[in-house]
């Protein structure tokens, strides 16, 4: 750790001011609550769910978009799940596997839930992985996208209603091979997430023919300015450029991608995160004309989107995001599994999983793959300004 | 080679943010011995003023306005804390004491603002490009380089050859004596921990087109200024100038070279000058041996 090395050659007072710094930063990530709710009515018996979702810490807003999707599928159920009045239990996740593992081990040890849905950090996610195979209770992952959840460590308690890194972004390698003369620069941040995406594009892309023009990894969260990145790609004289970044990162890329001249000139392609919900809004005009691969968009035409999208708005107040959709669907595969299972146990609810069939869901039809992982279509989205307002318009299907 | 030329460039609008921010807690650190934790929440709650006052990119008045808003709450904030400090005499308690001042600021803040990343546009007259050394820059830029430079100019002059500054100057150095000769320190003290608070609360407001504003932001800010001061030096108005700079040409030139090493080279640089030079870079005259 350069940190701690560099910290404990400092003179005392300045040694007391920046260890103390560091721990602040450690500070700001912990803090938990939890929240009881109970749902109305009893028959067929009462299951209690617990929702691990971030509540404090940089992922907070993906967490309020996550529990407003699984509580409006619960409200047009009457607060049942396949028959079964549900309580809720929720638990803060928080910024990583430092608070979220204790948190989604409490729900079920301690509030004895049934089984638990959410999840947003892959590394929470992961190290969790153990603890629900050994005490054999459900997960339903509604976000962490780590490819290992469903792959070399994939568990028959573990289920994902959301995506996988290396399939969301290899989806977009032949479209960009196709639409792209010339060679193509990779940039995203350095960490697993970034890592697994840009592999994923990578090998998709060379595979339909594409070129790179090189590749970068930038510090993860700590980036702000993007300025020699930004310069690096001008000087490769790529013709495109793609790259993933979510939240601030997102907000900060894309407007200096503009601010640099390079907006316009060089198209940008990414996985969707980089404007979906609040951070397209901060982007606002730089964004205009950004593609990007995703499972869902709120401009999707189908008659069930365009219920969800309504009833989201008038109950939230906001469109819905992706991430409102994951769980929305987390809520719907539980529902259509406690209809059919014999118990509400682990391995009841499991087996049940197993023959949900097919989900009518709004991001379209889609179903478990044989390692629960989400079989699903993805879409080719550009963002547009529509009254005032950016969207991500849906201008084709990926295969 | 204009890659380079415009990384340089880069670094000294990011020089000249850092240096506004970390001024005030180089100074109150030197001055008063105070360690104050909550220089980054200040700074933060100038990004928000700008945010509820020119998210939207407002004309040049306003944006003057929000500067103007966010001083003045940097100031209150900033006499706040240094009555709140002015009873702890002990760094460990003043750091818990400052941190925990920080945390409920920082919740407030996310209370009143939500937890998403806000963008802040820049004035609509300066929010295009301009073509240097044949490279895209924004102008936006090129006018925070300007105001760094005016700051350093009118902060060496108050400080170096003012009356004023001559008795923050004394103060730092000798503060008993200073006391003697019949003048309230704790008046100078005060007004230089609001100053400083106001000048971070105000580049807050300034490096919001750049860097925006979200919650955990102050963090990264009061580490970046932490570095700054520890590289220049405590209590020198002259050492965070050279702090600054040269953390800002690390970020933007170290980074454009040595890609690989970005997040570790502004450490590498604070480590490197700990082994050469251990009080920093230019210390105050004063403080050099305490530092």
């Amino acid at each position: 750790m350069g940190v701690l090395s560099a910290i404990s050659r400092l003179p005392r007072p300045t040694q007391a001011a920046t260890v103390l710094a560091v721990v602040a930063l450690a500070l700001a990530g912990c803090g938990g609550s939890s929240l009881d709710q109970s749902g109305g009515g009893q028959s067929g018996g009462e299951i209690k769910i617990g929702l691990l979702l971030p509540q404090s810490g940089v992922y907070a807003p993906l967490g309020q978009e996550m529990r407003a999707g699984f509580q409006l599928y619960l409200d047009q159920q009457g607060g049942k799940l396949g028959g079964r009045a549900v309580k809720v239990v929720t638990a803060d996740e928080g910024g990583g596997p430092q608070t979220g593992v204790p948190a989604g081990q409490k729900l079920v040890t301690q509030d004895q839930v049934n089984a638990v849905v959410g999840v947003v950090n892959s590394a929470t996610a992961l190290g969790l992985r153990d603890f629900f195979d050994e005490s054999k209770k459900l997960l339903v992952v509604a976000n962490a996208g780590a490819d290992a959840i469903t792959g070399a460590r994939k568990s028959d308690y573990i289920w994902r209603t959301s995506f996988s890194n290396g399939i969301v972004a290899a989806t977009l390698g032949p479209a960009v091979a196709k639409e792209v003369k010339g060679k193509v620069y990779l940039i995203a941040p350095d960490y697993a997430a970034g890592r697994e995406m840009a592999a994923g594009f990578r090998k998709s892309f060379e595979a339909a023919g594409g070129e790179v023009a090189g590749e970068k990894f930038t510090p993860f969260g700590t980036t702000q300015d993007f300025q020699p990145y930004l310069s690096a790609i001008r000087g490769s004289g790529a013709k495109a450029v793609w790259t993933f970044y979510s939240g601030a990162e997102a907000v900060s890329f894309v407007k200096q991608y503009k601010e640099f001249g390079l907006a316009g000139k060089t198209p940008l392609y990414a996985p969707g995160f980089l404007t979906e919900g609040g951070v397209l809004a901060a982007q606002g005009q730089a964004a205009i004309k950004v593609k990007t691969s995703l499972h869902y968009s709120t401009e999707l035409d189908n008659p069930k989107n365009k219920e969800f999208v309504a009833a989201y708005r008038a109950k939230v107040g906001k469109p819905p995001t992706v991430f409102s959709v994951q769980a929305y669907d987390a809520a719907a595969v539980l529902d259509k599994a406690l209809a059919k299972a014999s118990g509400t146990g682990g391995p009841e609810l499991v087996k049940a999983l197993g023959g949900v069939g097919t989900i009518d869901s709004p991001r379209g039809q889609w179903s478990f793959s044989a390692d629960h992982n989400v079989r699903q279509q993805y879409y080719l989205r550009e963002v547009k300004s529509s009254g005032g307002t950016f969207v991500n318009a849906i201008v084709g299907e990926l295969g | 080679m204009a890659t380079y030329l415009v990384s340089v460039l880069n670094g000294l609008a990011m020089g000249s943010l850092l240096f506004a921010i970390a001024l005030g807690l180089s100074l109150v650190f030197g001055m008063m011995d105070v360690l104050n934790l909550a220089h980054g929440a200040v700074y933060l709650v100038g990004a928000y003023v700008a945010v509820a006052l020119v998210a939207d990119g407002g004309s040049l008045a306003v944006f003057v306005l929000a500067v103007l808003a966010a001083a003045a709450a940097g100031a209150v904030l900033g006499g706040g804390l240094a009555a709140l400090t002015r009873a702890v005499p002990h760094h460990l308690d003043q750091a818990l004491l400052t941190l925990g001042v920080a945390l409920v600021v920082a919740e407030l803040l996310s209370l009143a603002f939500g937890n998403e990343v806000h963008s802040i546009a820049a004035p609509a007259a300066v929010a295009g490009s301009v073509t240097v050394a044949g490279e895209t820059y924004p102008v936006y830029r090129l006018l925070v380089i300007g105001f760094g430079t005016v700051l350093a100019v009118a902060v060496y002059v108050l400080v170096e050859r003012s009356q004023l500054g001559s008795l923050i100057r004394a103060t730092v150095a000798d503060r008993p004596m200073v006391s003697a000769l019949g003048i309230n320190t704790g008046r100078v003290l005060v007004g230089v921990f609001g100053a400083g608070a106001a000048l971070a609360a105000v580049a807050g407001v300034l490096a919001g087109p750049i860097l925006g504003a979200q919650p955990g932001l102050d963090e990264r800010v009061l580490l970046l200024a932490l570095v700054v001061v520890v590289i220049g030096g405590l209590g020198s108005v002259r050492g965070a100038l050279l702090g600054a700079l040269v953390i800002g040409q690390v970020q933007a030139v170290g980074t454009a070279l040595l890609p690989e090493y970005a997040s570790f080279l502004v450490f590498a640089a604070m480590a490197l000058v700990l082994l050469l030079r251990p009080a920093g870079l230019l210390p105050a005259a004063g403080t050099a041996v305490r530092a």
